[in-house]
């Protein structure tokens, strides 16, 4: 569990809003703790505040930090999609994971 | 170079002050309207702004006054009545006066300026007595938000970082913001942390968002109004959307992170002397983060959109008329010398210069018809003018009135549209005196207080059809006979159609107003109609219904540069009869036309049409005698509502007739309109069928009185 090639998987699912944050910001520090590559999965997200988006980032940003690698995985509801590229973080309205992670400002 | 700018002021004020008597009018109807109001303010600030910057001093003084009213009637302090609408329009027509003039503007017309002006202050005062009297801070105005013009807009969005916690929900203020134009917005997500130190829920994002559309710095504000103190906003204007003046595609990227405060022009200039990209350079040294260069690589990316989308909505160029005439005078020649050349190709029997010359014809063809589109307009330019004529008499003379349009789409020839203004006013001021009762008579027929003035216009063939009709009460033929008999503009016992009697209206010295007013009565106006309807080629009917209102019914001409034309010659002179008015072209045997005598009536299509010979009636019979054909043709032409037949000795064949006016020498001969080269370079008369029908009608009356 603890090997350093292993990958985990972290499930985000239903609305991603603040109340949630402190959650999934322990998940994925957890996860990222575990493993060498943490692939995050948000087909199942209903939504996404800004709260959520930020811990992703994060996460992105303290994987780079400890050489390690986060990734996002399966369809980008369009839900997410629509409120992430009106509030200027996505470049159009990709729905595969790493067109959306490639497009994703900053991340 | 100096005097160009004023020029185009002047041009553009004009235009503005046109429109702005429109919104004042739509103001008086709906005085709540805060779109209007906001476009009269803008307007006013515009003129303002540039009377200021070329030196007409006067005006610039007068705007101002003007624009602080309407600053309050913008934020409500000040209601928008009847009375403010009355002086509005008066501020309006004296800015007009004072344009007329160059600086120093005549005392006499300065003058006029002071009393206007106390009453604009009064107002002011009645609004904002808290002010304490004392006239606003000259430099108020203009510093205030712009109002809802279309324009773009820099919003930098920077939350506190605990902006969320009390439930704002960021990303929805910033989908709300963007959806009040259209926007770039680009996140700064720099700020965020990694996961070990993130504060789940703080925020750390900020936004720079550059927006354009009809919008002003409230519209933006309102966006964030619950936001209170927990959120950094800075607005600014960067450029106006809708005009593309803003030289929005030549906005460097330096410019921008100049203005945007991440660079000092310095910095940039230094960057600049690597010859590389500055963007680079500047994030290599540190001077600007790589997201603050993507940002306002951004912006430079959205004012290249809107300039561009605005050209293209635009697409437009404003070109001197004069340009446009000259541009129509060689169309003219064109169309001559093709004429020419399409003779001269016939007469050499040439296969290779036919096929030429076909095409030349075909394409000065569509060159023709492209030039002549260039200069339609459509004639819902002049019907705004119409409004206030409508608003200003009917409130003098205390009746009420409403002008109804149709057709302001309809395209017409700059010239003659132009030349329609003023008899329009003619007759639309003559429905609401003569015609529209006063709200009580209305009452008492049955009919509603407001009277109704519809002025319409649509296409038929070569011709533009404008009715002016009204719900008044109608001609009283009697009245107008009687009149007619009393000024000895017929005699007594003459029999007259319908119409016949309806067109004494437009004998001159004509009036059946009982009073005097300022506005008709005294008999000039409608023979003013006449005149000028008959210079442009056109004709008058009128139509009236007792009790139930009359229509009067312009027929105009499309064009007054190019028509179709039948060329026709008698003796060695060519003449050409406009083919729209040519009803049908018969033989006739010399003897018959001799066997007539006197009478001068030949039966057409089972009408008795009148006829002249044109030998005669243009002197050309002694000359020429000899050649008088056996048989000789006659055009039957159709004017008014009359037909009248011209003898000719022969008929050519149609002919694209460029129309050129007559010189002052033959400015009086009458039944000639103008005249136009033909393809050998002869000149052709071009015969005024209106004129001519009515001489004829006229000849044919006398003679049958003589013969009674």
């Amino acid at each position: 569990m603890q090997g350093s090639k292993s990958a985990r998987t972290v499930n985000l699912q239903g609305p991603l809003t603040i109340d949630k944050a402190a959650g999934i910001k322990a998940s994925l520090a957890e996860a990222l703790a575990a493993a060498s590559v943490v692939i995050v999965d948000i087909s199942s997200a209903e939504d996404m505040d800004l709260a959520c988006l930020q811990a992703l980032y994060a996460a992105r940003a303290e994987a780079k930090a400890g050489g390690k690698q986060l990734h996002l995985e399966g369809t980008i509801p369009l839900r997410v999609a629509q409120r992430l590229s009106a509030c200027g973080f996505l470049r159009g309205m990709p729905e595969r994971a790493e067109e959306f992670e490639a497009s994703l400002v900053g991340f | 170079m100096l005097d160009q700018f004023k020029a185009t002021f002047k041009e553009e004020s004009f235009e503005l002050l046109a429109t702005l008597e429109n919104t004042f009018l739509e103001l008086e109807s709906q005085p709540l309207n805060g779109e209007l109001i906001n476009a009269a303010f803008r307007a006013i600030h515009t003129i303002k702004g540039s009377a200021a910057m070329f030196g007409f001093d006067s005006v610039s003084r007068f705007a101002h006054e003007f624009e602080t009213a309407l600053d309050l009637c913008r934020n409500g302090t000040l209601s928008v009545t009847k009375d403010f609408i009355g002086l509005a329009l008066k501020g309006r027509d004296h800015i007009r006066r004072l344009l007329d003039f160059d600086e120093p503007v005549p005392a006499e017309v300065q003058g006029e300026s002071g009393p206007l002006l106390d009453r604009f202050r009064g107002f002011s005062k009645k609004a904002a007595p808290q002010e304490g009297g004392a006239a606003p801070e000259p430099e108020q105005a203009p510093a205030k938000a712009e109002p809802a013009a279309r324009g773009t807009f820099r919003i930098e969005f920077k939350p506190s970082k605990d902006i969320s916690r009390d439930g704002t929900k960021v990303l929805s203020l910033v989908e709300e913001l963007a959806r009040l134009g259209q926007a770039d917005v680009f996140p700064h997500t720099e700020g965020i942390p990694r996961l070990s130190e993130l504060d789940p829920e703080a925020c750390y994002c900020w936004w720079d968002v550059l927006l354009t559309g009809e919008i002003d710095e409230n519209a933006i504000r309102d966006v964030f109004i619950f936001v209170g103190d927990q959120a950094e906003l800075r607005i600014e204007q960067v450029g106006e959307g809708g005009d593309g003046s803003a030289g929005a595609s030549t906005k460097r990227l330096g410019d921008i992170l100049v203005e945007r405060g991440s660079a000092t022009p310095e910095t940039i200039q230094e960057a600049l002397k690597t010859q590389r990209k500055l963007g680079e350079v500047l994030v290599e040294r540190h001077i600007v983060s790589k997201q603050e260069i993507e940002s306002a690589l951004v912006e430079q990316e959205h004012l290249k959109k809107i300039q561009e989308k605005s050209e293209a909505i635009v697409g437009s160029i404003r070109v001197a008329s004069d340009k446009l005439d000259a541009l129509v005078d060689l169309v003219g020649e064109l169309v001559t010398l093709q004429a020419r050349l399409s003779r001269t190709s016939f007469e050499l029997r040439d296969a290779q210069l036919s096929s030429i010359s076909e095409q030349f014809e075909r394409l000065i063809a569509q060159l023709r018809d492209n030039t002549m589109s260039i200069r339609m307009l459509p004639i819902g330019s002049t019907f705004n003018k119409f409004r206030r004529v409508v608003r200003d008499l009917s409130l003098e003379l205390g009746k009420e009135c409403e002008l109804v349009t149709e057709g302001a789409e309809t395209e017409l020839d700059k010239t003659v549209i132009e030349k329609l203004g003023d008899p329009l006013v003619h007759i639309i001021r003559n429905s609401i005196d003569h015609g529209i009762e006063k709200p009580e008579g209305r009452e008492a027929a049955g009919k509603p207080r407001t009277g109704t003035i519809k002025l319409s216009a649509l296409h038929s063939g070569a011709y533009v059809l404008i009715r002016v009709s009204d719900d008044g009460k109608g001609l009283d033929r009697e009245a107008i006979r009687e009149k007619a008999i009393q000024r000895g503009l017929i005699s007594p016992n003459q029999e007259l159609s319908e119409q016949e009697i309806l067109q004494l209206i437009f004998e001159p010295g004509f009036s059946t107003a009982k009073v005097v007013t300022t506005v008709s009565g005294r008999g000039v106006g409608m023979d003013v109609v006449k005149r000028e309807i008959d210079s442009l080629g056109g004709n008058v009917q009128i139509d009236s219904a007792p009790g139930q209102g009359m229509t009067v019914t312009l027929k105009i001409p499309l064009t007054l540069a190019i028509i179709e034309g039948l060329l026709v010659r008698i003796g060695r002179e060519f003449f050409v009869v406009p083919l729209s008015s040519v009803d049908g072209i018969i033989e006739i045997p010399k003897a018959d036309i001799a066997s007539m005598g006197e009478r001068r009536i030949i039966s057409y299509r089972d009408e008795f049409v009148p006829y002249v010979a044109l030998r005669g009636f243009f002197g050309t019979e002694e000359d020429d005698a000899s050649e008088e054909p056996e048989i000789e043709q006659m055009v039957i032409a159709s004017a008014q509502d009359s037909r009248v037949g011209f003898v000719v000795d022969q008929v050519i064949g149609d002919n694209q007739t460029v129309i050129k006016p007559l010189g002052r020498l033959y400015r009086d001969v009458e039944g000639i309109s103008g005249a136009t080269i033909l393809g050998d370079g002869t000149v052709a008369l071009i015969l005024d069928i209106n004129r001519l029908s009515l001489l004829v009608q006229r000849e044919g009356a006398n003679r049958a009185a003589g013969a009674a």
